[in-house]
Parts: structure tokens; sequence; C-alpha cells
């Protein structure tokens, strides 16, 4: 048996802020006594991860996805529980353990702004100890993949968010690490440039066989990449499974698309008892239906009405997860079912 | 042991290049600081310059011994700001903004990425001068051949013992997030060290020599290199420096460990 690269167990991450009170009476009564709020970002958390796993990490804003990236990668100590990564702690910052991880947030830079991003490169070549040899192979190839040869000697300020993006993938990589953990690393950038990351981290998975946590709000990321799926929610773990699990946990229900060639009635009785969303204009209907239903009821409206274009599809992740990021309760309700089980 | 060294050399000569190459991008703030330097440097010998046409002696020294202590608390400080200065207010600042993150995944001991990140090439242009100066008013008071070895050594103590006090000084911003009432304090620590011990007198002193010992910087050399009966003050200075290199690293584990990181 392996051991996991993650192993995460009761991990807990409280932080304390303080309460002031707007205004220039607020800032004087706060400067003498200050109210402390407690809270706990990440609670009761257990997590495990093999070789070769991308897990997603997903869950509304302040959920404590980058708070679980921080205590991953030893920036920050848990305050409670127990954590290998590597079969280290990570917080003990042992240099070994530092050379075989990355980390890559979306909203924050290793790369100095004011010179090239080749300048940064070469400064981590000698933080990480990587020879001269595999360097240039390194940047040669993570260049051409991601289509910025070009751009490495131009500095980092001229350059677009998608291209500091791919920069700071590179820097990550450079020193070859077992485990990656990305933090949003698509946030802001157009269609193209997600996709051009997504490809190139699904590259760099194949080849490397690495363990890669990714936490994002775009579900095309996940639905790329992950073969897991770990949800949380106010810093519990909602959900930890397969994307087509995920998928069912609203149940076995289709979501069918109709589009017609003119305004329907809403109140037409086809539609009365359904689950629907349409568009302003009437002319486009989802139903969120049982599967047993499909095909009779697509059958009726063909038939009944003047369809253009109709196309069915599982339930979207994206529906999936506004449902639950709307309704936590159903994850508990599961959770609850399962164990009666 | 020489491959650890041989590591952080290597990573310390990328600082320092890539430290040249941002301060280069920037031409006019480059000259500017130089001036800066320059100014600084004149204003301090002026002044001194200015209180001996007047008086004599200041405590125990006549004029060109006071111009040797100054000269060498200039070259620290000229040092100093090469190699630290920065780094001190870039640390307050990467604290505030969460930068720190990525300063403490590097695989080196962090206080070496923290505080030897940022050298100011500026500096250097003025090294001449305040390496001048320090000579010249070397052979003024009389150095012997042993001073002159012993001399790079003192400059070295000396700025090892101001840094690691300014280290640990630095150390509580992990508590404070923001640093900037620290730095002015350090600044503060740098301008008393910039007087002879000899000026300050009773529990001042007495503190300052021996629980917070700035005033060892410049004056524990100085006194042993124009009169060595004063070796105890040079000895107490090595002392200092020892034990506030195992408070630092205390510290500094405790201040990591209380690192809350900003938000994202």
């Amino acid at each position: 048996m392996t051991t996991p690269l993650i192993k995460a167990h009761g991990l807990r991450k409280q932080f304390i802020s303080y309460k002031k009170n707007p205004g220039i009476m607020g800032s004087f009564t706060s400067f003498f006594k200050r109210n402390p709020v407690y809270k706990d970002a990440v609670k009761g958390f257990n997590l495990e991860v093999n070789k070769g796993e991308i897990v997603g990490l997903l869950g509304p804003n302040g959920a404590g996805k980058t708070t679980l990236m921080k205590m991953f990668t030893g920036i920050i100590v848990p305050t409670e529980g127990e954590l290998k990564i590597l079969g280290s702690n990570p917080w003990e910052r042992d240099k070994n353990f530092r050379k075989r991880i990355a980390l890559v947030m979306g909203q924050k830079s290793q790369l100095w702004w004011d010179i090239p991003a080749m300048d940064s490169f070469l400064l981590l070549q000698k933080y990480y100890e990587v020879s001269n040899d595999h360097f240039k192979q390194r940047i040669d190839k993570m260049s051409s993949l991601l289509g910025v040869e070009e751009l490495l000697h131009i500095h980092v300020r001229k350059l677009s968010l998608g291209e500091r993006m791919k920069m700071e993938l590179m820097a990550s990589l450079l020193h070859n690490p077992e485990v990656i953990f990305l933090d949003e690393p698509t946030i802001g950038l157009d269609l193209v440039a997600q996709e051009n990351i997504r490809n190139f981290i699904k590259d760099y998975h194949r080849e490397t066989d690495c363990g890669i946590i990714i936490t994002s709000h775009y579900m095309q990321d996940v639905n790329a990449l992950c073969d897991r799926l770990v949800l949380i929610f106010d810093g519990e773990k909602g959900y930890d499974g397969t994307l087509e699990d995920f998928e069912d946990i609203l149940g076995s229900d289709k979501s069918v698309s109709f589009s017609f060639k003119e305004a329907q009635n809403l109140e037409h009785p086809l539609f009365q008892g359904l689950d629907t969303t349409w568009n302003d204009e009437r002319t486009n209907v989802d139903i969120r239906l049982p599967e047993e239903d499909l095909c009779l009821l697509s059958a009726k409206i063909i038939s009944d009405l003047p369809v253009e274009d109709f196309a069915t599809e599982k339930l979207p992740i994206e529906r999936v997860m506004k449902e639950l990021m709307n309704n936590p309760e159903i994850l508990r309700q599961r959770r609850g079912s399962l164990k009666s089980v | 042991m020489l491959k650890k060294l041989s590591h952080y050399w290597d990573v310390y000569k990328k600082f320092v290049s890539t430290s040249v190459s941002v301060e280069t991008s920037f031409r006019t703030s480059f000259i500017l600081l130089i001036f800066m330097d320059f100014f600084f440097f004149f204003s301090s010998i002026g002044s001194v310059s200015f209180i001996f046409d007047h008086v004599v002696n200041i405590g125990p020294w006549e004029k060109n011994q006071l111009l040797f202590f100054l000269t060498f608390m200039l070259m620290i400080d000229n040092l100093h700001m090469m190699i630290f200065s920065q780094s001190f207010w870039e640390f307050s600042f990467h604290i505030k903004t969460g930068q720190l993150d990525y300063v403490i995944l590097k695989p080196m001991n962090t206080i070496f990425s923290v505080f030897f990140r940022h050298f100011r090439a500026s500096s250097l242009f003025n090294t001449p001068l305040f390496l001048g100066y320090l000579i010249y008013y070397g052979i003024q008071v009389n150095l012997t051949a042993f001073d002159w070895v012993m001399l790079p050594f003192l400059i070295v103590l000396s700025l090892a013992l101001l840094v690691v006090i300014e280290f640990i000084l630095s150390t509580s911003m992990f508590w404070l997030t923001d640093g900037m009432g620290i730095n002015f304090l350090r600044m503060q620590m740098q301008q008393l060290a910039r007087w002879p011990n000899f000026i300050y007198q009773g529990l001042i002193r007495k503190v300052l020599t021996v629980v917070l010992p700035i005033l060892l910087v410049g004056s524990g050399p100085v006194h042993f290199l124009l009169d060595k009966n004063a070796w105890q003050l040079l000895a107490t200075m090595v002392v200092a420096l020892v034990i506030l290199t195992f408070v630092l690293l205390a510290t500094w584990k405790v201040g990591l460990r209380r690192y809350d990181s900003a938000s994202s």
C-alpha cells in the first residue's frame, strides 16, 4: 500500500479578528478596547490524496479553500489536527519538503514585477538548485507549450494577466514538484487563456503523474481536469467523491432544453407541474425531469409544439453546484441518509 | 557545509543581480538615491566639524577621534543601506499583503530570504567616498598595522550586531502586522548608535549597552581601536551578538508560526 501524498485528519484553523465600528469614534473606541471575533475558517477537515490524483477543491467564497491550501503548503499553521504532505509536517518547513511542492495563486504573484520573467526564473533556478541543462530544457519545453517564448524577456508588469499567469505556472513547475497546489489559476482569464492553462496542466500531469489540488470557481476547470471533487462549505467538507457521483447528488434527473420558433404560452398543459426555466422571450425552456419521463415528454412536446431544436444532458455540474451552494443542507441530509444505510 | 554556503552564495548573487536589474530600470530614482546618500554623508560630517569649530573636545575625544568614529558609523550605514535597508521595508509590506507566502515557500532559511533579498546598488557608488574618509581619519588617529587588519572584521562585527538587533525588532511585525512604527523605531536606534556611548548617561546608557546593545555597534570597536584597554566593550559586543542571534532564531520561529497571511 502506498503512502498518500496528502493526509489530513481533523484539521482546524481559527483566525482572530476584531470588530470596528465606522468613523473616528469607532476608531478611538477600538483603539482602547478590542472585541475579538473568532472564526473557524476550517473545521474537522479530513482528506487523503494519492499519487497521480487531481482533486478539485470547490466551495463558495470564504468557505476555507485558500486557508486549506496555505496549511497544506506550510504557509500557516493549523490550530488543531494532523497533516502530512509527502510524509512531512508542512509547517516544519523542511527544506526538502519545500523543494517537492509548488503553489500557484491566481491572485498573488511570485514573479518580480519590475524585471523580465526570465530573471525571476534564473533566481528560482538557484533557489531550487536546478542544473543548467535541466533548467534550459524545462524553460524551452514549457514556454513552447504555453506559447510564451517571445515574452520571457519582457518586464512582467508589461504582460497581460493571461501571459503573467502562464509565467507563474512556469515559475512554479521549474523544479519538478511532486505535489502542486493551484489556487484559482484561471481566475480572470479569457476563455482561450483558460483553456491553454488547463491543457498545459493536463499535459504536465500526464507527463509527471504528480498530485494536484486545484481550487477554482470555473466548472470548466473541474470538468477538464479533476477525477475527484471535494466540496467545502463553511470550513467543513460537504462532499468527497467522483465527478459522476457528484452529478447524481440531486438524483438521476436529466436536463432537457427546447428552442421554439415562436413565443410559447407558459400555461400550456404540457408544462404544468414541471421544473422549468424560461428565457425572457419565452422561446427557450430548460426542463429538469426524472430520467424515466424524458422520452415520453420530449416526444409530446416535439409533436405538439413548433420545436426548432432540443438537447438533453445530465444536470450540468454548474447547476448542481449552484443548487448546493444555495441549499447546503442537501449534502447534510445526504450524509445522514448514507450513514443510516 | 561548504555546499550549503555555496548554495546561499549562488542565491545571493542572483538577489544582487535581480535587484540591480530592478533599480536600474528607474534611472532618475537610482541617481537621486546616490545623491541622497552623498548629502547625508556630508551633512553628518559637516555638523560634527561645525561643533568642533567651537569646542576642543566632546567627552574624552578630540575632533579627529570623533570624526573617525563618525566615518566608521557612516561606513556601517552605507553597508546597511546597500545590503539590508530595503528588505526591512519590504518585509512589513509583505506581511501586510500576504506576499510573504511565496518567501516562506522557498527552500532556504527564511531570515535569509526575507532580509537579504534586496540589494541597493546605488549605495555602492558612495562606498569609495565613505571608505576614503574612514581611511583618512584612521590615519589622523594613528591606527597601527594591527588596527588596520582588525578594521574590516570590526566593521562586519558592528554591522552584524546592528542588523541582528533590527531583525529582532522586525520580528515583532508578525504580531503587529503594520511595520511603520517598528521601522521608525529601527531608524531611531540607528540614530542613537551614530553618537559615541559617552554622550548618554546613567540608566539610558546601561539599557542601550546591556539590554538593547545598540551603543556597542560603533562604540565597542572604535573605543578598542583608539585604546586597547577598552577591550571589554568589544568582548561584550561579541557576547551580545551570540545571545541576540539565539534570541532572534527563537523569536523568528515563533513569529513564523504566528503568521496568518492575508486572505486572497
